[in-house]
Parts: C-alpha cells; sequence; structure tokens
C-alpha cells in the first residue's frame, strides 16, 4: 500500500477488485445511458444484486463529465457513485477527467460520505493513458481534498500492478 | 500528416495508426499487387464468390487507403492515382467495422498464400484496433473486452466463482478416485506446473479441467491452478488491442513468477497458446524467463516418459484432426498434435488440406462473439463441413476451445454426423491408470525404519479405480428439475437421464408454459431449449431473468442453435449458468447440472 497525507487527509492506493472492497462508496465508470454492462458492472450485479441497475433505470441517465449515486445492494460498500468519464480519446480527456474526478468527490460530500474509492477511470477499454490518468485524478483530489473538503479518505484501487505502478509514481513523486 | 477529414474519430485513427507502422506492417501495406491469389484461399470468397468486398485484398485496402492518404508521399500528392481515398465521415466507420469483424476471422490463410507476403490478417487487425480505440466495435467485444480488462479473464468470471468450480472439481475428483492425491491444488508455491484455462472450460466446460486433473494426477506431476492469473486467452489478439493484450498477458507472467513456477502450461486453446507463448512478451515488452507450453506438449511428454500410460483401443471411433489457425499458421504447432492423437485413437485420418492449409474453423478471430455476422459465418462455414464430411469421420479433434465452438456451430447447421473432441478427452479416456506413475507412489509415505536397510524394494499401491468413474448414482438425488423442451422424444429422453440421476423432474413444451411452470413451482434447475414454437427460447430466458421471482434459477441452455451466444456474448441480462450442445452426451449433462446446483448462486448473494 502507498499512502500519501494532505494535511490531516488522506490518499491511499491499493491493489484488488474495487467492487469487492468494504468502504463507504466507491466510483463505478458508467456510460450515458446509465447502464452497468460488462466488467466491474456485471460484480456490481452478481455480488451486490439488480437493484443498483433498477435504482439506475429510475435516475435514467448520467452525461459526461457528471455523478449520480446509487445504494450497493449486497456489496461491502455502503453506496456507489457512478460517474461518466471521458471515452475513447474523446476530444478534452484530460479535463473531462478532472470534472468527473470533481463531480464524485462533490457528490460524496453532498451524501455525507467521507471515505471514497476510486479506480484509475477510463484506462481500460475507455483507453485513456494511465500516466495521463494518474497525474490528473491524483492532482485533483489533492487539490480537493486541501481545500476544506468532507471526504477524509480517498483510496485508489488498482486492479493489477500495471495499475499500480503508475499511480504509485505519481503518489510518491508528489509525497 | 493531411488533416483533410470531417471525422474526429477518423483523425484519431490516423494518429493512432503511425507507432503500428513497422517495416514489416509499411510492406504488406505497399507490397499488394491485387494479383488475386489471396481470393482463392478465403473461406469468405470461396462462399461468397460473386462478392468481391470478401477478398483479403479489399479487407486490407481500407487500411491502405488510409496510409496512402496520410503517410505515403504518392498518395499525399497524388490520391486518386493510387486509390487514396479513406473514409472521411462517422458514419464510414461502421461499413470498416463490419468489413474488419464481419468478413475475416484473421485465420492468415491468405497470407500463407500471398506470393509478395502480404500479412492481410495483421492488416486487418491493425484496422480492428484502431476501430476499437475510437469506439467503433460489436457489443460482443465491447462485453468481452470490458471483462477482460476489469476481471482479469473474457467470460466475466468472478474469483470466488472461479475457486469455488475449482474445489468442487477437486472433490468430485478425490471422492471418484478415492485419493487424496487428486485435489486440485490452487496457489501451491514451488509447483513444477502452474496450469491455465480457457474461461470457457470453468464457465461452460468444467470437464476439461477434471480431465486435466486426472491427467496431472496419473503422472504424479507437481501441479497447481493459479486464483489469478489463470485466463492463457487474450481478447486483445481478436479487437486488435495491443495495450490489453500486454495486460492479460501479465497477469499469467506474474503470477507465474508469484508462485515460483518455471512452467506454464496452457490448456489446449489456439489464440491462448498465441498470445500467451507467442505475441504476449511482444506486447508487454518483458522478458520472458519460464517455459511456456501447451497442454499437447505436455501430455506427449508424459507418455513418452511413461509417465502416463494409454490405451488406444478405448477410443476406436473413426477420427480426424482440424488444424487451429493460430497454432498451425501461426505457431507452426502442428505435427505434435498429430503424434499424440496416434498415440491414443486407433483410427485416425487426415483431412485435406491440412496444417498450415487447413481451412479455419470459422469461429476465429474472435467471431463467436460477434453474433450479428452468425448467418454470414455459417454461410462460410460450408467449406470446413465439406472438408470434415469426405473425411467420414465420427470425431473432429481439435486442441482449440474457439475451433471447438465454432465446429460444434457448423456440424449442428450443416447436420453432420460427428462430434468435437479435444486431445485432453481422448488421453483421460484412454488412460490406464493401473500402469501410471500415481500407482507405483504409495499413497502414504512408509514410516522410516529406525535403522536404515542397505536395499530396499519400492512399496507399490495400486490406485483402485472404481468400475464406472464416471457416472454417480443419484447425482441429482431430490432436485427439481424443470425440461422445457418441445421436441417429445428429446423431452421423453431428458427426463428418464434425469430420473435415473434421481431428479424429481417437471415439463414443459414451450416459453410460455416454462415461464409459468418456473413461477409456480420454483424448480431447482431449468434446462431450457432454444428453438421452440411460440416463445422460443431466448426471449424465455430473458424473461426468466427480468422476474424477480424466478430470476435466480439457475439455468441451462441445451441448444443446437448458434443464435444463442448473443445472450453470453452481448449479455443483455445475467448468462446462463450452463451451456450445452446438442446432441448432449448423457454424462456431460448429469455432470454440468451436478455443477451448476453446488455452486450457482443467487444475485447478489
Amino acid at each position: 500500500m502507498v499512502v500519501k497525507k494532505i494535511g490531516d487527509k488522506v490518499i491511499r492506493l491499493v491493489m484488488g477488485d474495487i467492487t469487492d472492497l468494504e468502504v463507504a462508496a466507491f466510483v463505478y465508470d458508467i456510460t450515458a445511458d446509465a447502464k452497468l454492462g460488462s466488467g466491474y458492472g456485471s460484480a456490481i450485479t452478481t455480488r451486490g444484486g439488480k437493484v443498483v441497475q433498477e435504482e439506475l433505470d429510475a435516475i435514467g441517465s448520467c452525461p459526461t463529465g457528471e455523478a449520480i449515486t446509487t445504494t450497493a445492494g449486497k456489496l461491502k460498500a455502503g453506496r456507489i457513485i457512478h460517474v461518466n468519464g471521458p471515452k475513447f480519446h474523446e476530444p478534452g480527456t484530460e479535463d473531462k477527467l478532472r470534472q468527473t474526478t470533481v463531480a464524485a468527490l462533490q457528490l460524496a460530500e453532498k451524501n455525507g460520505i467521507t471515505q471514497l474509492a476510486f479506480p484509475p477511470v477510463g484506462t481500460g477499454l475507455y483507453q485513456v493513458p494511465l500516466a495521463v490518468c494518474a497525474r490528473v485524478m491524483i492532482d485533483t483530489v489533492a487539490e480537493h481534498l486541501a481545500n476544506n473538503s468532507s471526504v477524509e479518505e480517498v483510496i485508489f484501487v488498482a486492479l493489477d500492478t500495471r495499475e499500480f505502478e503508475p499511480l504509485a509514481a505519481v503518489l510518491q513523486g508528489g509525497a | 500528416m493531411s488533416t483533410e477529414v470531417e471525422s474526429y474519430k477518423i483523425q484519431k485513427m490516423v494518429e493512432l495508426l503511425a507507432p503500428k507502422l513497422t517495416r514489416q506492417v509499411v510492406g504488406s501495406l505497399v507490397g499488394c499487387v491485387h494479383c488475386g491469389m489471396c481470393h482463392e484461399t478465403c473461406h469468405y470468397v470461396m462462399t461468397h464468390p460473386d462478392d468481391p468486398k470478401m477478398t483479403p485484398s479489399y479487407k486490407a485496402d481500407q487500411l491502405r487507403k488510409l496510409f496512402k492518404r496520410h503517410y505515403d508521399w504518392t498518395g499525399r500528392v497524388f490520391p486518386g492515382w493510387v486509390g487514396a481515398k479513406p473514409p472521411t465521415r462517422d458514419v464510414d466507420l461502421d461499413e470498416l467495422k463490419d468489413i474488419a469483424f464481419g468478413t475475416c476471422t484473421n485465420c492468415r490463410r491468405c497470407t500463407f498464400n500471398c506470393p509478395m507476403g502480404v500479412d492481410t490478417a495483421t492488416l486487418n487487425r491493425i484496422m480492428r484496433g484502431l476501430l476499437t480505440q475510437v469506439g467503433v466495435m460489436p457489443e460482443g467485444v465491447r462485453v468481452v473486452s470490458k471483462d477482460t480488462w476489469e476481471l482479469g479473464n473474457q467470460m466475466g468470471v468472478l474469483k470466488e466463482d472461479y475457486v469455488e468450480t475449482l474445489e468442487w472439481l477437486s472433490e468430485e475428483l478425490v471422492m471418484e478416485l478415492d485419493d487424496e492425491r487428486a485435489t486440485i491444488p490452487i496457489d501451491k508455491v514451488g509447483a513444477n506446473i502452474v496450469y491455465t484455462i480457457n474461461p470457457r472450460e470453468v464457465k461452460y466446460d468444467p470437464r476439461t479441467i477434471s480431465e486435466a486433473a486426472l491427467i496431472f494426477y496419473a503422472a504424479a506431476e507437481d501441479w497447481t491452478m493459479p486464483s489469478w492469473g489463470w485466463d492463457q486467452t487474450n481478447f486483445g489478439l481478436f479487437s486488435g488491442d495491443d495495450a490489453m493484450g500486454a495486460a492479460s498477458y501479465r497477469h499469467l507472467q506474474e503470477k507465474n513468477a508469484e508462485l515460483g513456477s518455471q512452467r506454464l502450461v496452457i490448456s489446449e486453446c489456439g489464440h491462448g497458446y498465441r498470445s500467451t507463448r507467442c505475441e504476449g512478451p511482444n506486447w508487454s515488452k518483458t522478458d520472458q524467463d519460464f517455459v511456456m507450453e501447451s497442454s499437447v506438449m505436455t501430455m506427449l511428454r508424459y507418455i513418452k516418459e511413461g509417465r502416463i500410460v494409454v490405451d488406444k483401443t478405448k477410443n476406436s471411433d473413426p477420427v480426424t484432426f482440424h488444424d487451429s489457425c493460430n497454432n498451425a499458421r501461426s505457431c507452426g504447432f502442428y505435427e505434435e498434435p498429430r503424434e499424440l492423437l496416434k498415440l491414443v485413437c486407433t483410427d485416425f485420418q487426415e483431412m485435406y488440406p491440412n496444417r498450415t492449409e487447413n481451412y479455419c474453423c470459422t469461429g476465429g478471430g474472435g467471431a463467436m462473439s460477434m453474433s450479428e455476422y452468425t448467418p454470414r459465418r455459417l454461410v462460410s462455414a460450408k467449406v470446413k463441413a465439406d472438408q470434415i464430411a469426405e473425411t467420414g469421420a465420427k470425431v473432429v479433434v481439435t486442441s482449440c476451445h474457439n475451433c471447438v465452438d465454432g465446429l460444434g456451430d457448423l456440424i449442428r447447421h450443416y447436420k453432420l454426423d460427428c462430434q468435437v473432441k479435444q486431445l485432453v478427452h481422448l488421453v483421460a479416456n484412454a488412460l490406464v491408470l493401473e500402469e501410471c506413475a500415481i500407482s507405483k507412489i504409495p499413497k502414504e509415505k512408509p514410516v522410516p525404519e529406525p535403522v536404515p536397510e542397505p536395499v530396499q524394494e519400492p512399496v507399490v499401491i495400486p490406485v483402485e479405480i472404481p468400475a464406472d468413474r464416471v457416472k454417480i448414482a443419484d447425482a441429482l438425488s431430490g432436485r427439481r428439475i424443470l425440461i422445457v423442451e418441445d421436441e417429445e422424444d428429446t423431452r421423453i429422453f431428458l427426463a428418464t437421464l434425469l430420473q435415473d440421476a434421481g431428479a424429481v423432474t417437471l415439463e414443459a413444451v414451450d416459453g410460455d408454459e416454462a415461464i409459468a411452470t418456473a413461477r409456480a413451482e420454483k424448480p431447482d434447475l431449468i434446462t431450457l431449449d432454444l428453438s421452440m414454437p411460440g416463445k422460443d427460447g431466448v426471449e424465455a430466458f430473458i424473461e426468466i431473468r427480468n422476474d424477480p421471482d424466478i430470476r435466480d434459477i439457475p439455468v441451462c441452455i441445451v441448444t443446437g442453435h448458434p443464435e444463442f451466444r448473443k445472450v453470453i456474448y452481448d449479455r443483455p441480462v445475467r448468462p446462463p449458468e450452463g451451456y450445452m450442445d446438442k446432441p448432449v452426451i448423457e454424462e456431460d449433462l448429469v455432470a454440468n447440472l451436478r455443477r451448476i446446483l453446488e455452486t450457482s448462486r443467487a444475485e447478489g448473494s
């Protein structure tokens, strides 16, 4: 685990399956139609039950850069914050990633969530370069935590060493 | 580089093409003289002779147009003269998708027959990669890619489900052999062999895992299966996404290193073997410091070393061998499976052409996951169907899971009188356990003598093999199973089979009756046919999955229709717990239903 302190707040980096994490809330990168789909979406449905998709269906959509929230069904997490991050090299990827990260943090604050787990948003199927993601997301989270955020702990969850290494490099480089 | 394109996505594709332009790729882009030699080799051309868009050169020309217009000076200066007319609008991308994914299985047969050495399959794979990077791909490719990226395997198997299935298979094998040494070890550090599989095995065909475990047991091998990094397939090969290919390979490489093994064995899978053994180290730009081999090599080695003994008369049906394109054409791996096959069956005959000239099963290149192209795929499969029919074989053996599905589809579609098997089936079936290495090792360590003896004969305790290892009496004892099947003969056959195994059976003849019976009776499991009058099986399955009262009842599809793969790959709802092709093998069906009942869980449990 890698840890970085921001005043009395903390950013951690761990490796594992974010949908299986015991945490107040975690972030899921969803599509605009608010469908969970495969990958982590499939894990949420299988482990957490259909309730998450039913709540998403009631909300209806999630525009790029925005965030919505649902319960987490029977998952170990308390809630899920769904964000629609940049996808497939779309224009303004860095700005949209920054906007998405802030949207998740603000929604967490609004819901009284003090502990939030992030995946490296968009770095798999959606082709956001890991180095870009690590720099933008960690910088954005650090800046947000330093500015009177009610979120006390942010956990970055890497699936594997491929994701872990660039996130660790940015966290350690900025320590 | 020119920027005269309207579409942002196409601009990105042009940018993303630049790092792909190695000397070999450029050689293939500029080397084509449109001589037509490749046309005669392609199963799509042979079955669509009047459609020029099926020719390999036409498919490769799509990438050539981009290259010539934006990177080659002739195309920049004289675009009209050299055919440099690439697509410029987003709407054009759908046609490119259809060509790259729907008219080519990247089998490389054209590559081998090109006098100029043009590697059309590589060009097509590059086009697929450019399209997927800008988000243009068949739905099945999107679903499978996301599973691969986020769950580490291409069928979305969760870690706990994978481990639980292995543990269940292990318990079954130990019970059948009455020997604790038959346990399937998970994450054993320092084992000689780490065995990796195709997710299809754990999800829909677990018998291949049991058979491999039986062979490792017979050979007294020190082996293990990893709890992570176990998927030796690699969808990056199909989608053209090198980064995904690298990520998938690293999972295997890193887990193998963590377990301290020197040998990674890859179960019978053509693209898995190619991706792991040949492409992975290049995609990931990492050193390879351990041995990687196909399980075909492992089984052959065991026989040659005398660690397992086989009796070929146990496999007496006429057998032919289908070469996986990735094994034969991309890895030069075609003699070893034949050598092994001749050791475990009595009546082997070649199909023609064979080895590097063999025809594709038509399920390669990820085709099984692209349901929108199934009708075209089955038309193109006529070439393979005729080739198999000419052999008169009752069994088509192949060392590839994709080929198993592709061949299974065409055998049913063209009503061929044969079935598909893998070498692991034949080797396991031919084992003479009493003479294998395991029988020469005492079950328990002998108690050391207080005074060492100068010479002592080894203690030999023969393994006791149950008379019928496969059939388990009352395997489904007391379980209530709803059989949904419109054909009376088949329904009676299934009911008798399951009742003999101890199940209480319920029956329905169409989709509506299936749903009504499921709601009223809440069975423990449903076997579901697909082609039925009225509401068909696909509709019924989706309705079952969307009904809160019955959606958690496990479903095993028993079908002869390839269209159902849409439900598995496009995944509009949670996929079925089991999938079996017709005609079913009795022991396989009982074993599969038992596995489903023992390991399935309700959504969210």
